[in-house]
């Protein structure tokens, strides 16, 4: 409880983070309420009660991976909250648990309010619409919501708390971190992408035989085939995993020949961001891809938009530009010094500035190569 | 209302006071630097030699008080002004060697003079010139992590020296140095500021290091406790306040 004190001294990007997270926790646990109101109102034995809880995981692992980044970022923003609780005797254990307990808290506070409008939509106050998602009229086994919520709280809090290393809360333990990719990183996305690309031209060649075992897609996809959902899978994780290479290999290409102030600064510093930047920006990527695909297809073929994909779009959209700005933010507190010392030797602020401005230019056109991809992958297998 | 400053002053300040966030620094200083004189600024850790270096080098603006570059304001002058006078004439090492991380070292010391305007070619061989001189030539294509806490101090001396500016500041420039690294990296820098006839304004807290100025002037708590008024090359400096180690001494 002492480091919630701490909140007393919140910033408003602190207190961002903790109502984001909230918010999202929130959402997730009406997700889950509605699979257990749907499981309560309908008979023994269907399957689709699976399928409903299986459709939290996205959204769960979308809160938990924003949880992840945003407590990454705390002993980079916050080094003085460290230190102090180090100086406290606080150990990295207790740090890290400290972390994790804040995310636990905010995300129990969000999951405990959608249970409180839950009891009281249950008390026939809700019509009739949305009485089979509330179970209504059918008593409410207590321990039932309490273990599916707790559910929430726990993943992200294991995931804020893992994600913070051992080291970065250990005085002097901030370190730069290596900035290289090892060949072993760069030839397993390669191979993924190329296995995935020849997996869906094989599925879709003219002439190949329909598919035995054709699998339904949720959220009113259609059907595709096996080989084609493989190869799209594979397709999509290796370049999701090549996000970073590519960044790097780009900051390399801007800081080519003889480079000017501008564009060394550029392409090295984004050189040595590609490693921190690399994953939020590449599932950031991946998920848009996803939903403007989707969204292509329910535009293309009636009736099959869903609404509840919809809203699970929305908040893993939400959950991973959040979990991108946690990182933009961090690099930037962690760059603070150097800045000054750019500046203390004369570099105009115009051409700081400039160096961001052609870095974002460059991750703007690497993503949308990658991005592109995916989704053309993706909306080929659709068809 | 201010009087002209001296002739044969390359920087020059009168009644600086400066504090931060209400916590004085400096409480009134007048200092004058000759051109060409490697002058000592000593005094115990908060004593305001980093703020008056600060000051002096066009880092922080002056609360009050004046300071004269060249015969020119330099307390008057916008963001843009300080950041052209500190780019084009002032160079300066600090006790942590704040390199860019992701540029090699001899990218590092080619910067100031990249963002001077100069060409590539002649950027990246002053570098390596000033890489080899600093004993550090054979590391100049690594980048600062890989490298230990001397050799860094020691690029970032090149890169305060590699543009030859008119005045380099050297703001307690040993710290993280050992006592053998340190007396070299101040051989080089007032051996360099000598033979290029820089004017080299160098804090520190080690009162022995003052053996490498020609004069030197103590700071304790934000005021000036020896005469910072010029004294002639080569003569001890008069009126040696108490333990305040004031010495003056020409090798």
């Amino acid at each position: 409880m002492f480091y919630l004190r701490l909140a007393r001294g919140y910033r408003v990007p602190d207190l961002g983070r903790w109502l984001l997270t909230a918010l999202a926790a929130a959402v997730v646990a009406a997700f889950l309420l509605r699979s257990l109101g749907r499981a309560l109102s309908d008979p023994l034995g269907g399957t689709d009660a699976l399928a409903r809880l299986l459709w939290c995981l996205p959204p769960l692992a979308a809160v938990a991976w924003f949880a992840a980044v945003a407590a990454r970022s705390v002993p980079a923003r916050r080094p003085e909250r460290i230190a102090g609780l180090t100086a406290a005797g606080a150990g990295s254990r207790r740090i890290r648990a400290l972390i994790a307990g804040e995310v636990a808290l905010a995300c129990t506070l969000g999951s405990v309010l959608t249970l409180l409008l839950f009891l009281v939509l249950r008390n026939d106050i809700a019509g009739p619409s949305l009485a089979p998602d509330l179970g209504m009229g059918v008593p409410l086994p207590p321990a039932a919501p309490v273990t599916l919520l707790a559910l929430v709280p726990l993943t992200a809090g294991l995931a804020a708390g893992c994600s913070v290393p051992v080291a970065e809360t250990l005085p002097g333990g901030r370190t730069r971190g290596r900035t290289g990719f090892g060949p072993l990183r760069i030839a397993v996305p390669v191979g993924l992408v190329v296995i995935g690309a020849a997996l869906e031209l094989i599925a879709l060649r003219p002439g190949a035989p329909a598919d035995g075992r054709p699998i339904h897609l949720p959220a009113g996809l259609g059907s595709t085939s096996t080989a084609a959902l493989g190869g799209w899978a594979a397709g999509a994780l290796g370049l999701a995993l090549l996000t970073g290479p590519l960044l790097a290999w780009t900051g390399r290409l801007l800081a080519l020949g003889r480079p000017t102030p501008l564009r060394l600064l550029a392409g090295r510093g984004l050189t040595a961001q590609a490693r921190r930047l690399g994953p939020p920006l590449a599932v950031l990527t991946l998920v848009v891809a996803l939903v403007l695909t989707t969204v292509r297809y329910w535009i293309g073929t009636p009736d099959s938009a869903d609404a509840l994909p919809a809203v699970e779009a929305c908040l893993v959209l939400g959950c991973t530009a959040a979990a991108v700005l946690a990182r933009l933010a961090e690099v930037r507190t962690d760059r603070r010094e150097i800045t000054e010392a750019l500046l203390r030797l004369g570099a105009s602020p115009r051409l700081l500035f400039g160096a961001v401005a052609l870095r974002t230019l460059a991750v703007g056109t690497t993503l949308l190569l990658t991005g592109g991809a995916t989704a053309a992958l993706a909306a080929a297998g659709l068809r | 209302m201010s009087a002209a400053p001296p002739d044969n002053d390359v920087l020059w300040a009168r009644g600086i006071v400066k504090s931060h966030d209400g916590t004085p620094a400096l409480r009134g200083i007048s200092i004058g630097v000759r051109e060409g004189e490697v002058l000592a600024v000593t005094g115990p850790r908060g004593c305001g030699k980093s703020t008056l270096l600060g000051c002096l080098s066009a880092q922080l603006p002056v609360d009050e008080g004046e300071v004269w570059f060249n015969s020119s304001p330099v307390h008057t002058l916008g963001r843009a002004g300080r950041e052209r006078l500190r780019r084009d004439r002032f160079g300066f090492v600090g006790s942590e060697p704040h390199l860019v991380p992701e540029l090699s070292a001899r990218e590092n010391v080619a910067l100031p003079l990249l963002l001077a305007g100069a060409g590539n070619k002649a950027a990246y061989t002053a570098a390596d010139e000033w890489l080899e001189r600093l004993d550090v030539g054979e590391i100049a294509r690594q980048r600062p992590d890989r490298l230990v806490q001397s050799q860094r101090q020691r690029i970032a001396v090149a890169r305060a020296l590699a543009p030859l500016p008119p005045v380099v500041f050297a703001d307690d420039p040993t710290a993280p140095l050992h006592r053998e690294a340190a007396d070299q990296v101040l051989r080089i820098l007032t051996s360099a500021a000598r033979s290029h006839q820089l004017t080299l304004v160098l804090a520190t807290h080690d009162p022995e290091l003052v053996r490498f100025a020609d004069r030197a002037v103590a700071l304790v708590d934000g005021r000036l406790t020896a005469p910072a008024a010029p004294v002639p090359r080569g003569t001890p400096a008069p009126g040696t306040a108490g333990a305040s180690a004031v010495t003056a001494t020409r090798r």
